[in-house]
């Protein structure tokens, strides 16, 4: 019954984020015919800079639709969007139910707190699964509609990356709001810290450590069809150690 | 073998706040006898709340300790078991807001193995309790009818309360302590719960301790206290002396130009002999309520 209870406590957000992720992914596929006939006439410009390059190279990439897709939506909408709905699901708990919320009522219950934080992150990591999974497959289906193929593997692959590289974030938010007595901070808090590594990637695209932002859009896999194995395991590592810290947190908590 | 005391504290301390400045708990001795009401009287802040949470396992004790059923309350493993026994509700009746009454019901009875279904019938129709309506929508008296309700059905051989009836109106308050005593009297349970309302403590329980500032300065049997405290009155000619008693039990002395107010928690015979020797015009005995022992109690502590 806990799992129905962390249902209850997460199902807007989840529902919220999946819709909108689902409507981001038709609006990408659908504007492709409008956007190649945009820019099919326009040469490629040479522009200097981080940001210069970046666009260049996006537009180079959308001449051909799978390169659209992962430049558009991979590498950008989906990871802001879904990034967001990741952390706002790694917010709230025990804590911050702690003011008037019901905290008490679940701590009297024959449940231990690694339980409680157990079952409350399990569902958080299911829930941020579907929204990396069930949007990405609707791109294949609707590339239908418009007379372009896109491959559910990579679709999946993509989706793969995006959950297990931005479980950091989850777990960071949700590592947070077990210090925290509120939803915000741990929310503000995270999305600052996102912000700070994506705009490092943008400027340090060879340190490894900022790469975070890269290995959720799966630019390995796009570009040379490899996964990048010992990132991925880096960030189940990372994601894991400060759900451990979360658990620790809780556990020597008063309330 | 049976605990002799379902719950037991001995020296616990519990600190807050940093560098720990702030004791809600002062070396608390408790003892909770199997199969009693036992009322946990004490003013705002003297420790109630803080003491139940620790033997919920809500909070860990700085120091000292505290078991129920004679499990350890601090062990993660044993305080599972000790909630797995014990119903609980909470001062504000701590609930979720977004769930109905049905969905609390359906939440809360798969975690305990032997929840009552007849009871829970009984107290929906007893208690009127809209199965539709969500927590949020229910007025205070119903939301505290509801706690009750979750915490009865357990099955549970202890029932802990904490300030069940605060902010209720005197209406409510009887409905719920009736809704307790009826329940207890047909179950085989231990119920303790916490209280700053005398007349509510002195209603329904038949053991009672008085905590103040985290410790515990009276405790045991109702009737044995109502029996054993006394107030000794001594009036005098002049002033009355400020006069030190060496019997045993002396609680307080009062001194109010021409009357000596002495407190004994131990019978008033040794102490009237002694208070005879100050020459007063007249030595008056007299028994004293529970408020009066509350009251002089909790004061001395100051």
């Amino acid at each position: 019954m806990l799992w129905y209870k962390s249902w209850l406590e997460t199902r807007w957000r989840f529902v919220i984020g999946l819709v909108l992720l689902m409507f981001s992914a038709a609006s990408t596929v659908f504007t492709y015919p409008e956007v190649i006939k945009l820019i099919s006439g326009m040469p490629n410009p040479d522009l200097s800079g981080a940001l210069g390059r970046r666009v260049s190279e996006t537009l180079a990439l959308a001449r051909d639709y799978r390169g659209y897709v992962w430049s558009q939506w991979f590498r950008q909408n989906l990871i802001q969007m879904w990034g967001i709905f990741a952390v706002l699901l790694g917010t709230g708990g025990l804590v911050s139910q702690a003011s008037g919320g019901g905290a008490i009522f679940t701590l009297s219950l024959p449940a231990s707190r690694n339980r409680l934080l157990g079952v409350r992150a399990a569902t958080g990591l299911v829930e941020i699964l579907v929204l990396a999974i069930v949007p990405p497959l609707l791109v294949p289906v609707f590339s239908t509609a418009i007379g372009e193929s896109y491959a559910v593997s990579d679709a999946l692959v993509h989706g793969a990356c995006m959950f297990i590289a931005g479980t950091v974030f989850f777990s960071l938010a949700f590592l947070l709001s077990t210090v925290f007595s509120d939803v915000w901070r741990p929310a503000l808090i995270v999305f600052c810290v996102a912000v700070a590594v994506g705009l490092s990637d943008l400027v340090l695209r060879d340190l490894p450590l900022v790469s975070v932002v890269r290995l959720m859009s799966g630019e390995a896999y796009f570009r040379t069809g490899t996964l990048p194995w010992p990132g991925l395991a880096a960030s189940v590592v990372v994601s894991s150690a400060l759900l451990y810290a979360a658990s620790r947190n809780i556990a020597r908590r008063d309330f | 073998m049976a605990d002799a005391f379902v719950i037991e504290t001995s020296g616990l301390r519990k600190h807050y706040g940093p560098g720990g400045q702030i004791e809600a708990l002062r070396g608390l001795d408790l003892h909770v006898p199997p199969g009693s009401i036992h009322g946990f009287l004490g003013r705002n802040g003297a420790g109630k709340t803080t003491a139940i949470k620790v033997l919920l396992g809500m909070a860990r004790p700085t120091s000292g300790e505290a078991r129920v059923f004679g499990l350890p309350a601090h062990v993660q493993d044993a305080s599972v078991e000790i909630r797995r026994r014990t119903g609980f509700v909470s001062d504000d009746n701590d609930l979720y807001d977004y769930m109905t009454v049905a969905e609390m019901i359906r939440f809360t009875s798969p975690f305990f193995p032997r929840w009552r279904r007849d009871l829970e019938e009984r107290y929906l129709r007893k208690f009127e309790l809209p199965l539709d309506r969500k927590v949020k929508a229910l007025s205070r008296g119903m939301r505290t009818k509801l706690a009750l309700l979750l915490a009865l059905c357990r099955g549970a051989e202890l029932l802990i309360l904490d300030e069940p009836t605060s902010g209720l109106d005197p209406a409510m308050t009887e409905e719920v302590l009736q809704a307790l005593v009826a329940h207890v009297a047909g179950e085989e349970m231990t119920v303790f719960f916490s209280s700053h309302q005398i007349a509510e403590v002195e209603q329904i329980a038949d053991r009672v301790t008085i905590i103040d500032r985290g410790r515990a300065v009276v405790t045991g049997a109702l009737d044995d206290l109502k029996e054993s405290f006394r107030r000794v009155q001594l009036v005098f000619e002049g002033d009355a002396p400020d006069a030190t008693f060496r019997t045993p039990g002396v609680a307080r002395v009062r001194r109010k130009g021409r009357v000596l107010s002495v407190l004994s928690s131990a019978g008033a015979e040794a102490l009237v002999d002694e208070a005879r020797r100050l020459n007063p015009l007249s030595v008056d005995v007299a028994p004293v309520t529970l408020k009066e022992i509350f009251l002089e109690t909790v004061t001395v502590e100051e």
